[in-house]
């Protein structure tokens, strides 16, 4: 196919491009779909959400009134859910960034007594649902007295196996073997080896465990509704559960009289989601730059 | 300046010993080459001198100073490796400072011996560049000042320009050989290229098997290799081996047969004795002549039937690879044009002085006595 495409000049595209182009359309649109209907949905009415054919743009003004029923409800209590989820959010990546890339590194680079095993329990605490450990971590918490405090939850989120496993495979062949021998006989200890070559290499994973650690904290909904019972500290999802349930918005019960309707909720959906896709966009950049060129050959 | 001494010094890995004890001595100011093929271990052997591979048995000794357990910091030896391994996340003056700042010496210092080092290595405008930014040749130079600076009792090489192309090589081979003229440090060489072995090393530790197969002046190791490896191992083109066959040791000296050609037998006075059996027969490109059938060879020159089977002239030199019945075609070397193409019947003419001659097991059993003679 492509040959035939090149014979006739390089505009022509080939039947197997075709195919690939058709099925990235195809699941574009599939998947696409849903959030172009989420970002549409913000700027629309409840009625028009009620009658409008499903792709029906609405207005910013209608966008900027619902929002301001959704911020001000309560004394702008959301404003004070979106900074706890900050605080939750940077404690918890700060913390794993801390455990998670030492860790990968030391399992990475050194033999020492455990190492098979603490790599085993690694995949293993991978692989089981956090859900599945929510009342263990609830009881320990109450039993040290941390339940219902920033620092509980933040503690709670700090352990994160994913990113030592993430950390762990960086190491496995970076920095190359050459360059820590070389930094060894320069006089690296093996600290330094960490602080000064290794640490200063691994830009790509430090994001990439980050991005997914505020990914994880920032949609964290279920250790945090376990854990935290006053709506002071409630983050983002726990608390607009609480309005969006407590208003009655997505139930066809009778009106509570709160200003909070299918318009505000659907802004809420998106509140949560854009700083994930505004950290997406910072941390990428990162994730992809080659920080090893010109190490060795090539 | 340091002496080097290996004593004893084994490499296993689990059960698999990798390196059979060597015992070794590098005078001070030396350049030694450590060469082999892959597998042959000295790389392994250079990482032990260096710290970075453990020793299972033996002692390491620089400076008249046991190391065998001391870090790789700590045995004032500097490493230039094949890949480079440049930081890649320091400048040139950063990468070249890196160890005198870990020394924590003084700024001033620092600076003067980054650039007398640079000067050294032609690498002045470069300073501020990243590694990235640098062609493969300056990359290694980057990494021969890195060494420089620390002013290390020796220099060890792992294979620093197989990375590099042919042109850059031949460069930085000079390049290199004029460090040693100026600093006088002692080096030691790993390499797989025998001819940078022989234009580098004052002496040649040639391994294979995880074991020292010869050590010795370049030129001796070619001239009297102690076994097939050696023998086979240095010079390029490589030697020639024929298979042969011991036949008698009654008259003067003893008489072997080729498996080449027709059968041809001949008596070499300067083996006194050998067991009846084969042994192989060594004898280099550039000590075989070939002419076409006709006129007389001068006394006691073996003349073997070949076929010629293809020719290279490279201008200065020709290779002619020519059947002449055994395994192998053999390859000769002569000095501008052959009067011969593909498929010609030449003669190939031998003085049997120039022959070497290795036992079953590859053992020298008789050196070379003729000097190749000139073109």
């Amino acid at each position: 196919m492509a040959t035939t495409a090149r014979i006739f000049g390089n505009k022509r595209v080939g039947f197997g491009q075709w195919v690939i182009y058709a099925l990235i359309g195809i699941a574009g649109l599939f998947y696409g779909t849903p959030l172009a209907w989420l970002f549409l949905a913000g700027t629309r009415s409840g009625s028009s959400l009620d009658s409008d054919p499903p792709f029906t743009f609405g207005s910013f003004e209608q966008m900027a009134q619902s929002w301001a029923n959704l911020a001000s409800f309560n004394d702008f209590q959301i404003l004070n859910w979106a900074l706890n989820s900050l605080i939750y959010s940077v404690g918890g990546v700060t913390l794993s960034l801390i455990a998670c890339i030492p860790a990968g590194y030391a399992l990475a680079t050194s033999d020492f007594p455990g190492r098979r095993v603490i790599l085993i329990l690694t995949l293993v605490a991978m692989i089981t649902p956090s859900q599945s450990i929510v009342l263990p971590i609830f009881l320990e918490m109450n039993l040290i007295g941390l339940n219902n405090t920033y620092l509980g939850l933040i503690l709670a989120t700090g352990f994160f196996p994913f990113g030592v496993y993430l950390a762990y495979i960086h190491f496995s062949d970076s920095p190359p073997k050459g360059v820590l021998d070389s930094a060894r006989i320069d006089g690296c200890s093996r600290y330094q080896l960490f602080t000064h070559i290794a640490l200063p290499l691994a830009r790509p994973i430090v994001s990439l465990v980050a991005f997914f650690s505020f990914l994880a904290n920032w949609s964290n909904y279920y250790l945090a509704v376990v854990l935290l019972s006053d709506d002071k500290i409630y983050n983002l999802p726990v608390g607009l559960t609480a309005l969006v349930s407590g208003s009655g918005a997505l139930t066809n019960l009778a009106a509570t009289g709160m200003p909070i309707k299918k318009p505000e909720v659907i802004l809420a959906a998106i509140l949560v989601i854009l700083p994930v896709l505004v950290v997406f966009l910072i941390a990428q950049r990162f994730v992809r730059s080659g920080m090893l060129s010109g190490a060795e050959k090539g | 300046m340091a002496k080097v001494e290996l004593k004893g010094v084994a490499k296993s890995f689990g059960a698999v010993r990798v390196l059979d004890p060597i015992d070794l001595c590098v005078e001070p100011g030396e350049f030694v080459a450590f060469v082999g093929p892959s597998g042959s271990g000295k790389s392994t052997l250079l990482r032990m001198i260096a710290g970075l591979e453990s020793v299972s048995e033996g002692d390491v000794l620089i400076g008249g100073e046991e190391v065998t357990f001391a870090e790789p910091s700590e045995r004032g030896t500097a490493m230039v490796f094949q890949s480079y391994a440049l930081y890649p996340h320091m400048n040139v003056y950063d990468n070249i400072a890196f160890n005198l700042r870990l020394a924590k010496r003084p700024k001033s210092e620092i600076d003067a011996q980054v650039r007398e080092a640079a000067r050294t290595l032609r690498l002045e405008d470069l300073l501020e560049r990243s590694p990235a930014q640098l062609s493969g040749g300056q990359r290694q130079r980057v990494a021969i000042g890195r060494a420089i600076v620390r002013h290390p009792k020796v220099f060890l090489f792992d294979e620093p320009l197989s990375n590099l192309d042919a042109a850059l090589r031949v460069q930085m081979r000079l390049e290199i050989a004029r460090l040693h003229r100026e600093i006088g440090a002692t080096m030691i060489y790993v390499t797989h290229d025998q001819v940078e072995a022989m234009t580098l090393a004052d002496r040649i530790v040639a391994l294979d098997d995880g074991a020292i197969q010869q050590t010795g002046a370049p030129l001796d190791l070619y001239a009297r290799p102690s076994n097939r490896f050696v023998a086979g191992f240095i010079g390029s083109p490589k030697m020639n081996f024929i298979p042969a066959e011991v036949i008698d040791g009654t008259r003067a000296g003893v008489g072997l047969r080729l498996h080449a050609g027709d059968g041809t037998s001949f008596g070499l006075g300067a083996l006194k004795s050998a067991k009846a059996g084969p042994v192989s027969v060594g004898v280099r490109p550039e000590a075989i002549r070939l002419h076409i059938a006709g006129g007389t060879p001068p006394a006691g020159t073996l003349e073997i039937p070949a076929r010629v089977d293809s020719v290279e002239r490279l201008g200065n030199v020709t290779y002619t690879y020519i059947d002449v019945g055994s395994d192998e075609l053999l390859t000769v070397q002569s000095g501008g044009d052959v009067q011969l193409k593909s498929g010609d019947q030449a003669l190939a003419a031998i003085q049997p002085e120039s022959f070497h001659v290795f036992d079953a097991a590859g053992k020298t059993i008789l050196s070379a006595s003729a000097a190749p003679a000139r073109t």
